[in-house]
């Protein structure tokens, strides 16, 4: 039996099919974007072909991730906090602590035996997340895939005070204008995400094992500065991006299982492959 | 004659168009003076046969005027009341009753009577702690308010018409309660976003008529059919205010809210204001010592819990335990408005005090704005799947 998790991100939509025992047959991601919330199906299709798959061979599909809302041919939809701690603890098991850094949010995750028992996530603000980064790296003029890299560079990192990013952008501007380099600029900013993070993060009684996920995880140098903020041993997984949409795929096999023992259908819906034509 | 079974219709009714009512008792030649917080002692109002009028901000309405008045980061909830003044929202207003129940009313109220020319306004000072000394100055305080508003109101109140008035408003505090205990049933009765209504309404019109609308919603409710469907999870809502309807949707979407203690829920109407020989006495102590907001810094009063933090919790919390069990709630969900600096600094107290008998809680926290409601979704589900 295969089983499907659709991650619908403010930035990144990302979709894992799995098989009975959890292999990941296919792990795709593509950029939401304002029209592409409605291309779930889209994502779905290629997802499908990498696999060798078709739709009506998947017997679940769980939909989580802002865009929840916006996937027709999804069964059930969870909230991404569950599903990327469900999607943590499959790959870590000793984990306590998942916190994740997304594109327009981070969340921070308690894990008891698997189980979610926790959250906190930022306000409504992106300082603190992926957009904060990439705001600041167009000012810079750098790629912000390159920011990590250039980072480790730094010998003394500038102190950025201002969380907030527009404020931080003028800093920045104002800091580049006083001759600092790019480097340590770079590294200060990172510290400053990563302590703003930290912060939210201990809202919770911050326990080991601590695991990084979501795209900024991607960025060597907020790994390095979370890792001093922390103060403990930070994980990784080889690809941070896709945890939620595993975790839904995870769930997705347990609610079929559920339902199956319950004498119910599964998969719940005929589905098509279609583009939603709501928007909520 | 209101048909009986016209009881919770009629509060949506009331609910959706809160200021009819008034306007019309305006138009009779009846004075009507708004009070923004329930620290007002609204018997003294009644007594005068003036008509308390509690007022809201609006949610739906972005601050625009208030601006000009107010800072930006401060309660948004009095941004809102002030800008909705501003905008003329509530000009059927006689008179303003403030109180010191925070920082953010007191200065809001200075504002609003600088810009508004009310023919009455009155600003009640209240203390922040439950020393004897408190209670003793409170009372001068509403001793002051009773005498203003004799004089706007152009005649005296002797002992036994406050006395009336405190039975009156007694009898509705108890008829909320029984309101309340029909949310106790497995599905409740009455749904939380309906009892919101209903408060709500009772915050609009005179308190007998509020009385006699309890009486028909609580025999329509007794004998309903149609009453909530059974959600997988019984909530306690914890809140300064939760006047949105909205936001209570939020949580009822994927829950049963069973119990409120907000401003806005069960927390005006908990206790009753005891019969003193004189009235004010019973007053002063029902205001400031029964009404638990967290604007009033409970310390560990009686010395012996001072250091004892668990003790600390149980002295004043403890009230919201014997509520989770009353009421068979499963979680707790804690709602924080935004720079509501009372209730943000109880939030790490109040969740250690819930973790500590086994009652699942988290706290959220919105900035009174409709558009601050969608994120709000999210977090409430998210808590819901945790208690799956």
């Amino acid at each position: 039996m295969y089983f499907a998790g659709v991650d619908i991100g403010s930035t990144m939509t990302k979709i894992v099919l799995t098989e009975t025992n959890h292999t990941v047959l296919s792990a795709i991601k593509g950029p939401t974007g304002p029209e592409h919330r409605q291309l779930a199906n889209e994502v779905m299709k290629m997802a499908l072909e990498q696999a060798n798959l078709q739709l009506d061979e998947i017997s679940y599909v769980v939909a989580t991730g802002y865009g929840r809302l916006n996937v027709p041919f999804a069964d059930r939809q969870i909230t991404e906090l569950t599903c990327h701690a469900r999607g943590v603890s499959s790959l870590f098991p000793n984990v306590e602590t998942a916190i994740d850094i997304g594109g327009q949010d981070a969340k921070c995750m308690k894990i008891n035996n698997g189980k979610m028992i926790d959250f906190v996530m930022n306000d409504k603000c992106a300082a603190g997340t992926g957009r904060f980064l990439e705001i600041i790296a167009a000012t810079l003029g750098v790629k912000v895939e390159e920011l990590g890299d250039i980072s480790l560079k730094s010998t003394k990192k500038v102190q950025i005070s201002s969380l907030c990013t527009i404020f931080a952008q003028q800093e920045v501007v104002t800091r580049l204008s006083d001759g600092e380099n790019l480097e340590d600029i770079i590294a200060g900013l990172h510290d400053a995400l990563a302590s703003r993070v930290t912060g939210l993060a201990r809202r919770l009684k911050i326990e080991p094992d601590v695991v990084l996920t979501g795209g900024v995880a991607k960025n060597v140098g907020i790994v390095k500065a979370m890792r001093e903020n922390l103060g403990c041993e930070l994980f990784i997984p080889e690809e941070p991006l896709i945890t939620g949409a595993l975790g839904a795929a995870i769930l997705a096999k347990e609610y079929s299982v559920k339902a199956v023992s319950k004498g119910e259908p599964s998969p719940t819906k005929v589905r098509r492959l279609e583009k939603a034509t709501f928007f909520k | 004659m209101i048909d009986k079974s016209e009881g919770l219709s009629r509060a949506t009714e009331i609910y959706a168009n809160r200021s009819h009512r008034v306007k019309e008792l305006k138009a009779e030649g009846k004075k009507i003076i708004g009070y923004p917080c329930m620290y007002v002692p609204l018997e003294l109002i009644t007594a005068l046969d003036l008509i308390a009028y509690r007022t809201y901000g609006d949610m739906a309405e972005p601050v625009t005027e208030a601006d000009r008045a107010l800072p930006t980061a401060f309660c948004p909830i009095m941004r809102s009341c002030l800008d909705c003044a501003l905008k003329a929202k509530d000009d059927f207003l006689d008179g303003i009753v403030a109180i010191h129940s925070c920082d953010p009313q007191e200065k809001t109220a200075r504002v609003w009577e600088s810009y508004i020319n009310y023919s009455y306004f009155h600003f009640i000072d209240m203390p922040g702690t439950l020393r004897p000394e408190a209670l003793k100055y409170f009372k001068g305080q509403i001793n002051d308010f009773k005498k203003a508003l004799e004089s706007f109101a152009g005649k005296g109140l002797s002992p036994d018409k406050i006395k009336a008035a405190i039975e009156l408003h007694n009898r509705q505090r108890a008829l909320v309660r029984e309101l309340y205990e029909l949310t106790k049933p497995e599905p409740p009765l009455i749904s939380g976003t309906e009892i919101l209504q209903v408060i709500k309404a009772l915050m609009s019109i005179p308190v007998a008529e509020g009385n006699e609308l309890l009486g028909q919603v609580i025999s329509e409710v007794k004998g309903r059919t149609d009453g909530p469907q059974e959600k997988p999870a019984r909530l306690l809502v914890w809140s300064s205010t939760l006047d949105g309807f909205d936001i209570m949707n939020i949580f009822e979407a994927g829950a049963n809210v069973v119990i409120d203690e907000s401003c806005g829920g069960i927390r005006a109407y908990r206790a009753d204001v005891e019969l003193t020989d004189d009235p004010l006495d019973g007053l002063a102590q029902y205001y400031i010592e029964e009404i638990t907001c967290a604007r009033t810094f409970r310390e560990a009063v009686l010395g012996e819990t001072r250091k004892d933090y668990m003790a600390d919790l149980e002295s004043r919390f403890g009230y919201l335990k014997d509520m989770a069990k009353e009421w068979n709630a499963d979680g707790a969900i804690f709602l924080l408005v935004r720079y509501c600096d009372p209730f943000a600094f109880e939030m790490p107290s109040i969740k250690d005090y819930f973790d500590s008998f086994g009652i699942p809680s988290t706290y959220i926290e919105y900035d009174y704005t409709q558009g601050s409601l969608a994120p709000l979704s999210t977090r409430v589900q998210a808590f819901l799947e945790t208690i799956d």
